[in-house]
């Protein structure tokens, strides 16, 4: 095995998270730039890890990103992100037959939200709908505030907001766009009377984060390796697939503006 | 300045189809006629298909690129992703269906042809016809040469044993089975023990080939299949005969020795050789006996039924050997030195047991008596005779010379088996 030149973190949030990782080390391997993986519990001891010099490259949420990016002073740098992170939105449903013709006709509604520390299920519908004239605070807010820490990547909290609308617990459910076209595709039952009545702008989701303070020369190789993996290889399409991605992209900050604003608001960022 | 919008080329009306209610049968569809990279526009009144759709495109692999609003409706476009979803090449084009005979699609006639002689030794279990996708985990199947495995009539044995299943509750009178006096009935049980117990031999060579067999060479799977599948009905039947009566007979030490040198050849042909021509040759004729002079219908019937599949197992064996020999008459050597090892390991077997001959003679004789016995030993002699006879004339048609024809029936196992 070649000298590991680079450790990249990234949050346990499922067993998968060792089979795509076990794959992707080899590739980097074979691609001239070892890379070891370092897992973690939790987004927050991740951004520890990379602050401290633990690990070079965290795997970050959005929410992760931002509070990263934060506590640097804007002194991080992008290294890639996946085709479905550039166009990430969160979508608000209703039961069928419900449907709202504006956001203010949400007011004094009960609204169901995924975990506190989402940005696609909390931070941001909050964000967007109070910009969109919803008087938040008229609204009862059903919060399901599962897998704290994992900032939403275990759906398990969307599949809660969508199960309270079905079943009449909330009015009106917000969730990412990507889980609810992954529950309708696995025929989740909570979602087959559901509609979309709201969708947001579109955002940034996940991105690859490492500290200004990397070698840059080493940086750019391990980013030049990542966006030639090729979907279409039957070697890595399981793992890509296990990733949710099917091209990578370099990525940069423009779409983490809407939720950096958010987190400020909403004191997130300490 | 003006931008070009997208160059639509490619439109599908949703009209009231919902996503998880069609509207994606519809659209993978439509992206079928779409070449990577070109766009697809859709139409919908829904507003809240609309809003869904661009989370539905991206899931799906494309990129959702625009979304406008009409007075009729709602206009999505999304450029359909450069990623193909199943890592093949495109399926061929619709061929001519395979021929009727009668009606039946007959197994013999759906690849309109042999298979290739060199299949892919990794190949998985792609159906004949399909198209295999890459990246599937690869076996390495060990029988997966054509002409080590394959009898040129496979296809219509296949499709004899699908036709001629039979019930072994229910296709046997048994209840001709209850009213034997206590001789005859004892050695009817001790016949039917002997025949249950071979068969175990019978499955479980074939068992063991089967998952060594390339899916290529399907036409073999399903075959063994079928003998396997024959081999458990013949155990059961002979079973069930033993029991009916309420008599038991012994599994003897020596059919084992002889089976389990069955066990231990893993040649392909060369167990057709010992098992199949051999073996359920020499059956053959011990059926036929045993339907002859069966004291009741149900021994008679069992007897008869499994006549009537081993005829099927003894076919393929003689054309999967004279097929080897016919295309490289050096595998009569490996062949007759597989019988010569078999026959070393035997030599501590002197002759048929005296146990079995005797309950031959008297499931004959029906009786004690001595003129009965004296008759029935005559055939039992008779059988001997004729399984030599017809053993020579199975192993000419194997393509073995007269001479080596009947020095492999001299070595053939006293057992019968």
């Amino acid at each position: 095995m070649s000298a590991t030149e680079l450790r990249l973190g990234a949050v346990a949030y499922h067993p998968r998270i060792v089979t795509i990782w076990e794959r992707f080390r080899t590739y980097f391997a074979d691609a001239g730039v070892a890379t070891d993986y370092i897992l973690f519990s939790n987004y927050e001891r991740l951004v520890d890890a990379v602050l401290g010099g633990t690990v070079d490259i965290g795997w970050n949420t959005n929410t992760a990103y931002v509070a990263l990016d934060h506590r640097a002073g804007g002194r991080t740098r992008i290294l890639g992100m996946r085709d479905v992170d550039r166009d990430w939105a969160t979508v608000l449903v209703m039961r069928g037959g419900q449907q709202a013709g504006s956001v203010t006709e949400l007011n004094g509604r009960v609204l169901a939200l995924g975990s506190r520390d989402s940005g696609h299920a909390a931070i941001l519908p909050l964000h967007y709908l109070a910009a969109e004239g919803l008087d938040v605070a008229s609204c009862r807010l059903l919060r399901f505030d599962t897998d704290l820490g994992k900032h939403g990547d275990t759906g398990d909290s969307e599949l809660h907001v969508v199960r309270a609308v079905a079943d009449g617990e909330a009015d009106v459910g917000a969730l990412s766009a990507a889980y609810f076209s992954a529950f309708r595709a696995e025929s989740v039952p909570a979602v087959s009377d559901l509609e979309v009545v709201w969708r947001s702008p579109d955002y940034y989701h996940c991105n690859f984060t490492v500290l200004d303070s990397l070698d840059r020369e080493l940086a750019e190789r391990w980013s030049r390796a990542l966006l030639a993996m090729d979907y279409d290889d039957p070697s890595l399409r399981p793992a890509m697939d296990l990733e949710g991605v099917r091209r990578w992209y370099p990525g940069d900050r423009d779409g983490y503006a809407s939720l950096q604003a958010a987190m400020q608001q909403q004191t997130l960022l300490s | 300045m003006t931008v070009d919008p997208e160059p639509v080329v490619h439109r599908v009306d949703a009209e009231h189809l919902e996503l998880g209610g069609g509207l994606e049968i519809l659209l993978a569809a439509a992206l079928e006629r779409v070449a990577p990279g070109g766009v697809l526009e859709i139409r919908t009144p829904s507003r809240a298909v609309a809003l869904e759709l661009p989370g539905w495109a991206r899931l799906a692999g494309h990129d959702p690129i625009d979304q406008i609003a009409r007075p009729d409706g709602h206009v999505i476009t999304i450029r359909r992703g450069s990623s193909t979803r199943i890592l093949a090449g495109t399926l061929p084009a619709r061929e001519v269906s395979p021929p009727l005979r009668d009606g039946a699609l007959h197994t013999a006639d759906w690849r309109g042809g042999d298979p290739l002689a060199e299949p892919d030794p990794f190949a998985g279990f792609a159906p004949l016809g399909s198209v295999p996708e890459t990246g599937a985990p690869t076996h390495h199947w060990r029988l997966s040469r054509r002409d080590s495995v394959w009898a040129d009539d496979v296809g219509e044995l296949v499709d004899q044993a699908s036709g001629q299943q039979w019930d072994a509750s229910r296709d046997v009178p048994w209840e001709a089975a209850h009213g034997l006096d206590e001789t005859t009935e004892r050695a009817v049980a001790q016949v039917m023990t002997f025949l249950a117990q071979n068969e175990y031999a019978a499955l479980y060579v074939p068992a063991g080939f089967l998952p060594q067999v390339n899916p290529q060479l399907v036409e073999l799977v399903l075959w063994l299949s079928s003998h396997i599948h024959d081999e458990a009905r013949h155990i059961e039947v002979f079973t069930k005969r033993s029991l009916a009566g309420g008599h038991h007979g012994y599994a003897l030490a020596s059919t084992e020795l002889s089976l389990s040198t069955l066990l231990d050849e893993h040649d392909f042909t060369a167990s057709s050789l010992l098992l199949n021509v051999l073996g359920e040759g020499t059956f053959l004729d011990l059926l036929r006996f045993i339907e002859t002079h069966a004291p009741d219908a149900a021994t008679a019937a069992a007897a008869r039924l499994a006549h009537r599949d081993e005829r099927r197992h003894v076919h393929f064996g003689i054309s999967n050997i004279r097929r080897s020999v016919t295309i490289d008459p050096d595998t009569a050597g490996p062949l007759v030195a597989a019988a010569e090892a078999r026959a070393a390991k035997l030599v501590s077997l002197s002759g048929l047991s005296p146990v079995l001959v005797e309950a031959l003679t008297i499931m004959a004789a029906r009786s004690l008596q001595p003129a009965d016995l004296s008759a029935a030993a005559a055939d039992v002699r008779a059988l001997m005779q004729t399984t030599e006879r017809n053993r020579l004339r199975r192993l000419q048609a194997c393509g073995f010379d007269r001479a080596t024809a009947g020095h492999l029936s001299d070595l053939h196992t006293p057992n019968l088996m």
